[in-house]
Protein backbone atom coordinates (compact mmCIF):
# COMPACT_ATOMS: atom_id res chain seq x y z
CA UNK A 1 0.00 0.00 0.00
CA UNK A 2 1.82 3.37 -1.31
CA UNK A 3 2.08 5.77 1.62
CA UNK A 4 -0.05 9.40 1.49
CA UNK A 5 2.66 11.72 0.40
CA UNK A 6 0.61 14.57 1.82
CA UNK A 7 1.60 13.04 4.99
CA UNK A 8 5.16 13.37 4.12
CA UNK A 9 7.51 16.19 5.35
CA UNK A 10 8.35 17.93 2.47
CA UNK A 11 12.05 18.86 1.82
CA UNK A 12 12.58 20.90 -1.21
CA UNK A 13 15.86 21.98 -2.10
CA UNK A 14 16.14 25.80 -1.47
CA UNK A 15 17.15 27.88 -4.67
CA UNK A 16 20.85 28.69 -5.30
CA UNK A 17 21.39 32.16 -4.92
CA UNK A 18 21.44 33.77 -8.34
CA UNK A 19 25.49 35.28 -8.08
CA UNK A 20 26.73 31.49 -7.44
CA UNK A 21 24.61 29.65 -9.77
CA UNK A 22 26.12 32.46 -12.58
CA UNK A 23 29.38 31.06 -11.52
CA UNK A 24 28.32 27.85 -11.76
CA UNK A 25 26.97 28.22 -15.48
CA UNK A 26 30.13 30.35 -16.78
CA UNK A 27 31.90 27.07 -17.88
CA UNK A 28 29.16 26.34 -19.51
CA UNK A 29 28.93 29.56 -21.08
CA UNK A 30 32.44 29.76 -22.06
CA UNK A 31 32.24 26.09 -23.44
CA UNK A 32 29.29 26.81 -26.01
CA UNK A 33 30.48 29.53 -27.07
CA UNK A 34 34.04 27.70 -27.81
CA UNK A 35 31.78 25.18 -29.48
CA UNK A 36 29.52 27.49 -31.71
CA UNK A 37 32.28 30.76 -32.47
CA UNK A 38 35.35 29.23 -33.00
CA UNK A 39 37.68 30.37 -35.89
CA UNK A 40 36.37 27.67 -38.16
CA UNK A 41 32.69 28.03 -37.50
CA UNK A 42 30.40 30.27 -40.06
CA UNK A 43 30.43 34.48 -40.19
CA UNK A 44 27.11 34.23 -42.27
CA UNK A 45 25.20 36.67 -40.14
CA UNK A 46 22.08 34.61 -39.95
CA UNK A 47 24.36 31.55 -38.94
CA UNK A 48 25.86 34.11 -35.90
CA UNK A 49 22.03 34.78 -35.10
CA UNK A 50 21.52 30.68 -34.84
CA UNK A 51 24.22 30.18 -32.98
CA UNK A 52 23.52 32.97 -30.25
CA UNK A 53 20.00 31.99 -30.03
CA UNK A 54 21.37 28.20 -29.32
CA UNK A 55 23.96 29.38 -27.20
CA UNK A 56 21.49 31.36 -25.08
CA UNK A 57 19.30 28.40 -24.84
CA UNK A 58 21.87 26.43 -23.69
CA UNK A 59 23.06 28.26 -21.15
CA UNK A 60 19.86 29.66 -19.99
CA UNK A 61 18.88 25.95 -19.16
CA UNK A 62 21.88 24.87 -17.51
CA UNK A 63 21.30 28.30 -15.03
CA UNK A 64 18.30 27.49 -14.32
CA UNK A 65 19.39 23.64 -13.48
CA UNK A 66 21.94 25.74 -11.13
CA UNK A 67 19.56 28.09 -9.45
CA UNK A 68 16.64 25.68 -9.32
CA UNK A 69 18.89 22.82 -8.11
CA UNK A 70 16.69 20.62 -10.55
CA UNK A 71 17.21 18.96 -13.15
CA UNK A 72 14.37 16.90 -15.44
CA UNK A 73 12.46 20.13 -16.00
CA UNK A 74 15.04 22.47 -17.55
CA UNK A 75 16.64 19.00 -18.88
CA UNK A 76 13.28 18.22 -20.92
CA UNK A 77 12.55 21.91 -22.16
CA UNK A 78 16.13 21.14 -24.04
CA UNK A 79 15.38 17.26 -24.71
CA UNK A 80 12.16 18.06 -26.64
CA UNK A 81 13.19 20.97 -27.90
CA UNK A 82 16.17 19.00 -29.98
CA UNK A 83 13.10 16.51 -30.74
CA UNK A 84 11.07 18.93 -32.67
CA UNK A 85 14.05 20.96 -34.42
CA UNK A 86 16.19 17.83 -35.61
CA UNK A 87 13.20 16.41 -37.73
CA UNK A 88 12.86 20.35 -39.87
CA UNK A 89 16.35 20.63 -39.76
CA UNK A 90 17.16 17.10 -41.47
CA UNK A 91 14.11 17.20 -43.43
CA UNK A 92 14.57 21.07 -44.79
CA UNK A 93 18.11 19.06 -46.10
CA UNK A 94 17.04 16.10 -47.34
CA UNK A 95 14.60 18.40 -49.65
CA UNK A 96 17.89 20.46 -51.05
CA UNK A 97 20.00 17.53 -51.39
CA UNK A 98 17.86 15.27 -52.88
CA UNK A 99 14.32 16.56 -53.14
CA UNK A 100 12.39 13.99 -51.30
CA UNK A 101 12.50 12.17 -47.95
CA UNK A 102 12.81 9.05 -49.35
CA UNK A 103 16.29 7.34 -50.25
CA UNK A 104 16.71 6.56 -53.68
CA UNK A 105 18.57 3.27 -54.77
CA UNK A 106 21.28 5.69 -56.06
CA UNK A 107 21.80 7.55 -53.17
CA UNK A 108 22.61 4.03 -51.68
CA UNK A 109 24.48 2.87 -54.07
CA UNK A 110 26.56 5.86 -54.01
CA UNK A 111 26.85 6.17 -50.32
CA UNK A 112 25.22 9.00 -49.41
CA UNK A 113 22.80 7.71 -46.53
CA UNK A 114 23.33 10.04 -43.19
CA UNK A 115 24.49 7.10 -40.88
CA UNK A 116 21.84 7.35 -37.16
CA UNK A 117 23.25 5.83 -34.29
CA UNK A 118 20.18 3.42 -34.53
CA UNK A 119 21.83 0.70 -36.46
CA UNK A 120 25.30 0.56 -34.30
CA UNK A 121 23.66 -3.17 -32.66
CA UNK A 122 23.07 -4.42 -35.70
CA UNK A 123 25.98 -3.73 -37.16
CA UNK A 124 28.47 -5.70 -34.69
CA UNK A 125 27.82 -9.35 -35.53
CA UNK A 126 28.36 -8.92 -39.69
CA UNK A 127 31.13 -6.76 -38.71
CA UNK A 128 32.50 -9.49 -36.40
CA UNK A 129 32.33 -11.97 -38.63
CA UNK A 130 32.95 -10.82 -42.19
CA UNK A 131 34.48 -7.24 -41.78
CA UNK A 132 31.35 -5.66 -43.62
CA UNK A 133 29.09 -3.08 -42.37
CA UNK A 134 25.37 -3.78 -43.98
CA UNK A 135 24.95 -0.40 -44.09
CA UNK A 136 24.41 1.58 -47.49
CA UNK A 137 26.65 4.79 -46.32
CA UNK A 138 29.95 5.90 -46.05
CA UNK A 139 32.68 4.91 -43.40
CA UNK A 140 35.01 8.32 -43.46
CA UNK A 141 33.38 10.66 -46.10
CA UNK A 142 31.95 13.45 -43.61
CA UNK A 143 30.23 14.19 -40.47
CA UNK A 144 27.48 11.88 -41.51
CA UNK A 145 30.18 9.10 -41.81
CA UNK A 146 29.99 5.90 -40.25
CA UNK A 147 33.15 6.36 -38.32
CA UNK A 148 32.22 9.61 -37.39
CA UNK A 149 29.01 8.88 -35.59
CA UNK A 150 30.45 5.90 -34.12
CA UNK A 151 32.96 8.34 -32.68
CA UNK A 152 30.57 10.54 -31.39
CA UNK A 153 28.56 7.30 -29.86
CA UNK A 154 31.55 5.83 -27.72
CA UNK A 155 32.53 9.02 -26.48
CA UNK A 156 29.07 10.22 -25.04
CA UNK A 157 28.38 6.40 -24.05
CA UNK A 158 31.32 6.69 -21.60
CA UNK A 159 30.48 9.58 -19.90
CA UNK A 160 26.72 8.85 -19.78
CA UNK A 161 26.38 5.50 -20.65
CA UNK A 162 22.15 5.30 -21.46
CA UNK A 163 22.08 8.70 -19.49
CA UNK A 164 22.46 9.02 -23.96
CA UNK A 165 18.65 8.35 -23.94
CA UNK A 166 17.77 11.68 -22.27
CA UNK A 167 20.26 13.92 -23.55
CA UNK A 168 21.50 13.32 -27.10
CA UNK A 169 18.86 10.66 -28.75
CA UNK A 170 17.61 13.24 -31.15
CA UNK A 171 14.42 11.46 -31.34
CA UNK A 172 13.25 10.92 -27.75
CA UNK A 173 12.26 14.25 -27.64
CA UNK A 174 9.12 13.86 -29.46
CA UNK A 175 7.28 11.37 -27.60
CA UNK A 176 8.72 13.43 -24.50
CA UNK A 177 6.78 16.66 -25.78
CA UNK A 178 3.63 14.39 -26.24
CA UNK A 179 3.79 12.71 -22.67
CA UNK A 180 4.01 16.04 -21.03
CA UNK A 181 0.66 17.02 -22.77
CA UNK A 182 -1.99 15.98 -21.30
CA UNK A 183 -2.16 16.91 -17.22
CA UNK A 184 -3.03 13.33 -16.40
CA UNK A 185 -2.47 9.74 -17.53
CA UNK A 186 -5.45 7.83 -19.37
CA UNK A 187 -3.58 4.76 -18.89
CA UNK A 188 -1.95 3.89 -15.39
CA UNK A 189 -2.10 0.33 -15.25
CA UNK A 190 1.12 -0.93 -17.30
CA UNK A 191 2.23 -3.67 -17.49
CA UNK A 192 5.70 -4.40 -16.23
CA UNK A 193 6.52 -7.16 -18.30
CA UNK A 194 6.73 -4.87 -21.53
CA UNK A 195 10.28 -3.74 -19.66
CA UNK A 196 11.56 -6.73 -21.36
CA UNK A 197 10.24 -6.00 -25.57
CA UNK A 198 12.99 -3.92 -25.87
CA UNK A 199 15.63 -6.60 -25.03
CA UNK A 200 13.60 -9.01 -27.52
CA UNK A 201 13.05 -6.76 -30.36
CA UNK A 202 17.26 -6.32 -29.82
CA UNK A 203 17.97 -10.05 -29.80
CA UNK A 204 15.54 -10.62 -32.67
CA UNK A 205 16.72 -7.41 -34.72
CA UNK A 206 20.63 -8.64 -33.97
CA UNK A 207 19.98 -12.05 -35.58
CA UNK A 208 17.84 -11.21 -38.47
CA UNK A 209 20.68 -8.19 -39.29
CA UNK A 210 23.12 -10.95 -39.24
CA UNK A 211 20.69 -13.41 -41.04
CA UNK A 212 20.12 -11.14 -44.22
CA UNK A 213 22.56 -8.81 -44.04
CA UNK A 214 20.82 -5.89 -43.84
CA UNK A 215 20.28 -3.43 -40.68
CA UNK A 216 16.65 -5.08 -40.52
CA UNK A 217 15.43 -2.15 -37.85
CA UNK A 218 15.86 0.39 -40.28
CA UNK A 219 14.05 -1.69 -43.33
CA UNK A 220 11.39 -2.37 -41.27
CA UNK A 221 10.97 -1.03 -37.77
CA UNK A 222 11.91 2.54 -36.79
CA UNK A 223 9.36 4.52 -35.98
CA UNK A 224 11.23 7.53 -36.75
CA UNK A 225 11.58 6.85 -40.43
CA UNK A 226 8.30 8.55 -40.43
CA UNK A 227 10.30 12.03 -39.55
CA UNK A 228 13.56 11.26 -41.22
CA UNK A 229 13.97 9.31 -44.36
CA UNK A 230 12.57 6.22 -45.44
CA UNK A 231 13.29 3.78 -48.25
CA UNK A 232 11.29 5.80 -51.42
CA UNK A 233 8.88 3.35 -52.24
CA UNK A 234 9.93 1.38 -55.22
CA UNK A 235 7.52 -1.67 -55.15
CA UNK A 236 5.08 -3.24 -52.71
CA UNK A 237 7.44 -4.21 -50.36
CA UNK A 238 8.34 -0.49 -50.23
CA UNK A 239 5.01 0.25 -49.30
CA UNK A 240 4.51 -1.78 -46.70
CA UNK A 241 7.44 -0.82 -44.98
CA UNK A 242 6.76 2.58 -44.99
CA UNK A 243 3.48 1.89 -43.76
CA UNK A 244 4.49 0.07 -41.09
CA UNK A 245 6.68 3.24 -39.74
CA UNK A 246 3.79 5.32 -39.85
CA UNK A 247 1.99 3.10 -37.82
CA UNK A 248 4.81 2.61 -35.02
CA UNK A 249 5.52 6.62 -34.94
CA UNK A 250 1.55 7.21 -34.56
CA UNK A 251 1.21 4.32 -31.76
CA UNK A 252 4.36 4.11 -29.63
CA UNK A 253 5.58 7.74 -30.30
CA UNK A 254 2.29 9.55 -30.09
CA UNK A 255 -0.65 8.31 -29.18
CA UNK A 256 0.34 6.18 -26.30
CA UNK A 257 2.86 8.56 -24.61
CA UNK A 258 -0.22 10.58 -24.94
CA UNK A 259 -2.13 8.44 -23.01
CA UNK A 260 0.18 7.01 -20.38
CA UNK A 261 2.14 10.10 -19.81
CA UNK A 262 5.32 7.92 -20.76
CA UNK A 263 8.45 7.76 -23.08
CA UNK A 264 6.49 4.36 -24.93
CA UNK A 265 8.65 3.73 -27.38
CA UNK A 266 11.61 4.01 -25.53
CA UNK A 267 10.24 1.63 -22.34
CA UNK A 268 8.43 -1.03 -24.82
CA UNK A 269 9.91 -1.04 -28.03
CA UNK A 270 13.74 1.10 -28.63
CA UNK A 271 16.43 -1.56 -28.76
CA UNK A 272 18.93 1.04 -28.91
CA UNK A 273 17.78 2.23 -26.03
CA UNK A 274 18.04 -1.93 -24.17
CA UNK A 275 21.10 -1.77 -26.29
CA UNK A 276 22.27 1.55 -24.11
CA UNK A 277 21.35 0.08 -20.82
CA UNK A 278 24.10 -2.33 -20.85
CA UNK A 279 26.72 0.43 -20.68
CA UNK A 280 24.87 1.76 -17.61
CA UNK A 281 27.22 -0.68 -15.97
CA UNK A 282 30.62 0.87 -17.10
CA UNK A 283 28.85 4.24 -16.25
CA UNK A 284 30.15 6.04 -13.18
CA UNK A 285 27.12 7.90 -12.50
CA UNK A 286 23.65 6.51 -11.70
CA UNK A 287 20.82 7.62 -9.51
CA UNK A 288 20.68 5.71 -6.23
CA UNK A 289 18.00 5.96 -3.02
CA UNK A 290 18.90 5.93 0.45
CA UNK A 291 16.72 3.32 2.06
CA UNK A 292 16.78 5.11 5.08
CA UNK A 293 15.40 8.26 4.17
CA UNK A 294 12.89 6.76 1.36
CA UNK A 295 9.24 6.02 2.41
CA UNK A 296 8.31 4.63 -0.57
CA UNK A 297 5.56 6.66 -1.61
CA UNK A 298 6.22 5.55 -5.08
CA UNK A 299 6.41 9.04 -6.51
CA UNK A 300 9.47 8.10 -8.15
CA UNK A 301 7.87 5.17 -10.18
CA UNK A 302 5.19 7.77 -11.23
CA UNK A 303 7.10 10.29 -12.72
CA UNK A 304 9.68 8.02 -14.12
CA UNK A 305 9.29 8.37 -17.83
CA UNK A 306 10.98 5.50 -18.87
CA UNK A 307 9.41 2.61 -16.44
CA UNK A 308 12.83 2.00 -14.73
CA UNK A 309 11.98 1.78 -11.14
CA UNK A 310 9.75 -0.65 -9.42
CA UNK A 311 8.71 -1.72 -6.41
CA UNK A 312 11.76 -3.96 -5.78
CA UNK A 313 14.11 -1.36 -7.10
CA UNK A 314 13.29 1.19 -4.99
CA UNK A 315 13.60 -1.56 -1.39
CA UNK A 316 16.91 -2.43 -3.22
CA UNK A 317 17.57 1.60 -3.16
CA UNK A 318 18.56 1.48 -6.70
CA UNK A 319 16.74 2.19 -10.06
CA UNK A 320 16.88 -0.54 -12.94
CA UNK A 321 19.67 -0.97 -15.42
CA UNK A 322 17.18 0.88 -17.86
CA UNK A 323 17.60 4.32 -16.04
CA UNK A 324 17.90 7.06 -18.36
CA UNK A 325 19.27 9.63 -15.67
CA UNK A 326 16.86 12.29 -16.96
CA UNK A 327 16.85 13.46 -13.01
CA UNK A 328 12.71 13.06 -13.07
CA UNK A 329 12.77 10.95 -10.13
CA UNK A 330 15.15 12.76 -8.10
CA UNK A 331 13.41 16.01 -8.25
CA UNK A 332 9.89 14.76 -7.34
CA UNK A 333 11.15 12.77 -4.68
CA UNK A 334 9.55 14.66 -1.30
CA UNK A 335 12.10 13.72 1.01
CA UNK A 336 15.40 14.00 -1.39
CA UNK A 337 15.54 10.32 -1.18
CA UNK A 338 16.47 9.83 -4.54
CA UNK A 339 20.26 11.31 -5.52
CA UNK A 340 22.62 11.70 -7.92
CA UNK A 341 25.54 8.86 -7.43
CA UNK A 342 29.25 8.21 -7.95
CA UNK A 343 30.05 4.39 -7.84
CA UNK A 344 31.93 3.72 -4.91
CA UNK A 345 31.19 6.76 -2.78
CA UNK A 346 28.92 6.69 0.38
CA UNK A 347 25.04 6.94 -0.79
CA UNK A 348 23.48 10.80 -0.23
CA UNK A 349 26.94 11.69 0.78
CA UNK A 350 27.23 15.03 -1.21
CA UNK A 351 25.16 13.86 -3.99
CA UNK A 352 24.88 17.80 -5.15
CA UNK A 353 28.66 16.94 -6.16
CA UNK A 354 27.72 13.92 -8.13
CA UNK A 355 25.15 16.10 -9.97
CA UNK A 356 27.57 18.82 -11.11
CA UNK A 357 30.24 16.53 -12.09
CA UNK A 358 27.36 14.39 -13.83
CA UNK A 359 26.09 17.36 -15.53
CA UNK A 360 29.06 19.13 -16.36
CA UNK A 361 30.06 15.92 -18.30
CA UNK A 362 26.34 15.25 -19.91
CA UNK A 363 25.60 18.90 -20.79
CA UNK A 364 28.95 20.10 -21.95
CA UNK A 365 28.16 17.03 -24.97
CA UNK A 366 24.04 18.02 -25.46
CA UNK A 367 25.73 21.17 -26.46
CA UNK A 368 28.26 20.15 -28.76
CA UNK A 369 25.87 17.76 -30.07
CA UNK A 370 22.26 18.43 -29.48
CA UNK A 371 23.03 21.73 -29.36
CA UNK A 372 24.74 21.89 -32.73
CA UNK A 373 21.80 20.03 -34.31
CA UNK A 374 19.10 22.66 -32.87
CA UNK A 375 21.69 25.82 -34.33
CA UNK A 376 21.62 24.10 -37.34
CA UNK A 377 17.47 23.52 -37.07
CA UNK A 378 17.04 27.25 -35.57
CA UNK A 379 19.34 28.48 -39.32
CA UNK A 380 16.78 26.87 -40.83
CA UNK A 381 14.04 28.42 -39.67
CA UNK A 382 15.67 31.69 -40.18
CA UNK A 383 16.93 31.00 -42.99
CA UNK A 384 13.25 31.05 -44.21
CA UNK A 385 11.78 33.76 -41.94
CA UNK A 386 14.21 36.56 -42.58
CA UNK B 1 35.72 2.58 1.85
CA UNK B 2 38.03 5.26 1.38
CA UNK B 3 40.03 3.87 -1.71
CA UNK B 4 36.35 3.29 -3.46
CA UNK B 5 35.15 6.89 -2.89
CA UNK B 6 38.64 8.20 -4.28
CA UNK B 7 38.47 5.66 -7.19
CA UNK B 8 34.98 7.08 -7.36
CA UNK B 9 35.65 10.68 -7.74
CA UNK B 10 38.71 9.61 -10.08
CA UNK B 11 36.86 8.17 -12.44
CA UNK B 12 34.32 10.83 -12.11
CA UNK B 13 36.99 13.49 -12.94
CA UNK B 14 38.47 11.51 -16.03
CA UNK B 15 34.80 11.42 -17.13
CA UNK B 16 34.81 14.96 -17.12
CA UNK B 17 37.70 15.61 -18.90
CA UNK B 18 36.58 12.48 -21.69
CA UNK B 19 33.48 14.97 -21.89
CA UNK B 20 35.84 17.90 -22.32
CA UNK B 21 38.54 16.12 -24.70
CA UNK B 22 35.83 14.67 -27.21
CA UNK B 23 35.66 17.56 -29.85
CA UNK B 24 38.89 18.51 -29.67
CA UNK B 25 40.61 15.20 -29.46
CA UNK B 26 38.78 11.92 -28.64
CA UNK B 27 35.99 12.28 -31.67
CA UNK B 28 38.67 12.42 -34.49
CA UNK B 29 40.61 9.73 -32.42
CA UNK B 30 37.67 7.40 -31.96
CA UNK B 31 36.75 8.06 -35.79
CA UNK B 32 40.56 7.35 -37.34
CA UNK B 33 40.55 4.04 -34.65
CA UNK B 34 36.94 2.84 -36.48
CA UNK B 35 38.54 3.81 -39.92
CA UNK B 36 41.90 1.79 -39.16
CA UNK B 37 39.80 -1.07 -38.48
CA UNK B 38 39.43 -2.31 -41.84
CA UNK B 39 36.08 -2.22 -42.16
CA UNK B 40 34.15 -2.13 -45.96
CA UNK B 41 30.63 -0.84 -46.77
CA UNK B 42 28.55 -4.20 -47.57
CA UNK B 43 29.47 -4.33 -51.48
CA UNK B 44 25.37 -5.29 -52.04
CA UNK B 45 25.19 -1.45 -52.06
CA UNK B 46 28.68 -0.40 -53.01
CA UNK B 47 28.95 -2.54 -55.91
CA UNK B 48 32.15 -4.29 -55.03
CA UNK B 49 36.06 -2.87 -55.93
CA UNK B 50 36.96 -1.84 -59.56
CA UNK B 51 38.92 -4.66 -61.55
CA UNK B 52 39.73 -3.15 -64.84
CA UNK B 53 38.24 -0.51 -67.50
CA UNK B 54 37.65 -1.41 -70.56
CA UNK B 55 37.92 1.73 -73.47
CA UNK B 56 35.54 2.59 -76.00
CA UNK B 57 36.65 5.73 -77.15
CA UNK B 58 35.29 8.97 -75.51
CA UNK B 59 34.27 6.70 -72.86
CA UNK B 60 34.80 3.60 -71.00
CA UNK B 61 33.04 0.70 -69.02
CA UNK B 62 34.41 -0.07 -65.33
CA UNK B 63 34.00 -3.82 -64.33
CA UNK B 64 33.61 -4.66 -61.28
CA UNK B 65 34.81 -7.87 -59.03
CA UNK B 66 31.35 -9.87 -58.74
CA UNK B 67 29.42 -9.70 -55.84
CA UNK B 68 28.11 -13.06 -53.76
CA UNK B 69 25.14 -12.58 -51.08
CA UNK B 70 25.63 -13.17 -47.71
CA UNK B 71 23.91 -16.02 -45.53
CA UNK B 72 20.05 -15.06 -46.21
CA UNK B 73 20.28 -11.81 -48.10
CA UNK B 74 17.40 -11.87 -50.55
CA UNK B 75 19.70 -11.05 -54.01
CA UNK B 76 21.38 -12.85 -56.53
CA UNK B 77 25.32 -12.71 -57.22
CA UNK B 78 25.78 -9.95 -59.77
CA UNK B 79 28.78 -7.72 -61.49
CA UNK B 80 28.60 -3.76 -61.75
CA UNK B 81 29.02 -2.49 -65.12
CA UNK B 82 30.05 1.74 -65.09
CA UNK B 83 29.18 3.41 -67.82
CA UNK B 84 31.50 7.03 -67.84
CA UNK B 85 31.43 9.67 -68.47
CA UNK B 86 27.53 10.03 -69.26
CA UNK B 87 28.52 12.99 -71.12
CA UNK B 88 30.68 11.11 -73.73
CA UNK B 89 27.62 8.57 -74.37
CA UNK B 90 25.59 8.44 -76.97
CA UNK B 91 22.18 8.92 -77.39
CA UNK B 92 22.14 5.23 -77.35
CA UNK B 93 24.05 3.16 -75.89
CA UNK B 94 24.84 -0.59 -77.06
CA UNK B 95 27.95 -2.53 -75.94
CA UNK B 96 28.85 -5.81 -76.10
CA UNK B 97 31.12 -6.26 -73.15
CA UNK B 98 33.81 -8.54 -71.88
CA UNK B 99 33.23 -8.74 -68.42
CA UNK B 100 35.93 -11.90 -67.37
CA UNK B 101 38.44 -10.61 -69.65
CA UNK B 102 39.00 -13.79 -71.31
CA UNK B 103 38.45 -11.91 -74.87
CA UNK B 104 35.25 -12.92 -75.54
CA UNK B 105 32.28 -10.96 -75.05
CA UNK B 106 29.66 -12.22 -72.11
CA UNK B 107 26.53 -9.68 -72.45
CA UNK B 108 25.37 -7.07 -74.70
CA UNK B 109 23.99 -4.29 -72.92
CA UNK B 110 21.69 -1.57 -74.67
CA UNK B 111 20.00 1.72 -72.86
CA UNK B 112 19.33 5.03 -73.62
CA UNK B 113 20.95 7.74 -72.51
CA UNK B 114 18.31 10.65 -71.70
CA UNK B 115 19.65 14.42 -71.41
CA UNK B 116 17.73 15.07 -67.91
CA UNK B 117 19.29 13.44 -65.23
CA UNK B 118 16.85 12.75 -63.34
CA UNK B 119 14.56 10.50 -65.92
CA UNK B 120 14.03 6.82 -65.72
CA UNK B 121 16.50 4.39 -67.07
CA UNK B 122 15.85 0.90 -68.61
CA UNK B 123 18.54 -1.53 -69.88
CA UNK B 124 18.24 -4.52 -72.03
CA UNK B 125 20.94 -6.90 -70.94
CA UNK B 126 21.41 -10.14 -73.84
CA UNK B 127 23.58 -12.91 -72.72
CA UNK B 128 26.81 -14.40 -74.56
CA UNK B 129 27.86 -16.44 -71.81
CA UNK B 130 25.32 -18.69 -70.08
CA UNK B 131 26.91 -17.46 -66.73
CA UNK B 132 24.64 -14.08 -66.87
CA UNK B 133 21.12 -13.43 -66.85
CA UNK B 134 19.41 -11.96 -69.54
CA UNK B 135 17.46 -8.99 -68.53
CA UNK B 136 14.68 -7.03 -70.45
CA UNK B 137 13.49 -3.19 -69.82
CA UNK B 138 15.33 -3.65 -66.29
CA UNK B 139 15.02 -0.55 -63.75
CA UNK B 140 15.78 -0.54 -60.30
CA UNK B 141 13.79 -3.11 -58.75
CA UNK B 142 16.42 -5.07 -56.80
CA UNK B 143 20.33 -4.27 -56.04
CA UNK B 144 21.55 -7.65 -58.28
CA UNK B 145 19.57 -6.17 -60.98
CA UNK B 146 18.90 -2.93 -61.61
CA UNK B 147 20.72 0.01 -64.35
CA UNK B 148 21.06 3.42 -62.13
CA UNK B 149 22.60 7.11 -62.84
CA UNK B 150 25.24 7.79 -59.97
CA UNK B 151 26.67 11.39 -60.32
CA UNK B 152 28.64 11.24 -63.53
CA UNK B 153 28.43 7.09 -64.58
CA UNK B 154 25.42 4.62 -65.65
CA UNK B 155 25.79 2.01 -63.55
CA UNK B 156 24.56 -1.42 -64.74
CA UNK B 157 24.41 -4.62 -62.13
CA UNK B 158 23.63 -7.83 -64.40
CA UNK B 159 22.40 -10.82 -62.32
CA UNK B 160 25.26 -14.10 -61.86
CA UNK B 161 23.21 -17.83 -63.21
CA UNK B 162 24.02 -19.72 -59.84
CA UNK B 163 26.31 -22.31 -60.67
Amino acid sequence: MATDVRTLPLARPEPRGILRSLLLTLPILIWSLLMFFNPGSSTAPIRRIAAAITVLFMTSLFFMMMRTRSTYRWRRIFFVSLGILFPIGFIYNLILMRGSMGIPVEEMIAGRTPFCFMPIPFLILPAALTRTLVFPGSIASSSHGIAAMVALWLALTLVMGKGWCSYACFFGGIEEGVAAIPARAKIRKLDPRLRYVPWAVLLAMVLLSLAIFEPAYCMWLCPFKAVTEYVAARNALGLVQNVIFVLLFAGLVIVLPFLTKKRTQCSWFCPFGAFQSIFNKISIFEVKIDKERCKPCLLCQNACPNLSLSKESVARGETLLSCMKCGACVDVCPRQAIVWHIKGTQIAWKPERARLMFLYSAWALAVMFGGSIIAESVYTILHFVV
Amino acid sequence: MKLRATLGYTAAAITVLIALLTPFLLMGLFSKGFVALGFHVDEMYSGGPKVRAIPMGAYSIDVHRPVYPHMLQSEKPFVQLDWQPVSALPQHVSDAVDVDGDGQPDIRVSFDVPKDPKAPLRVDVDSLNPRYETMRNAGKEKYSRLIVRVDKAILVRVPLVKP
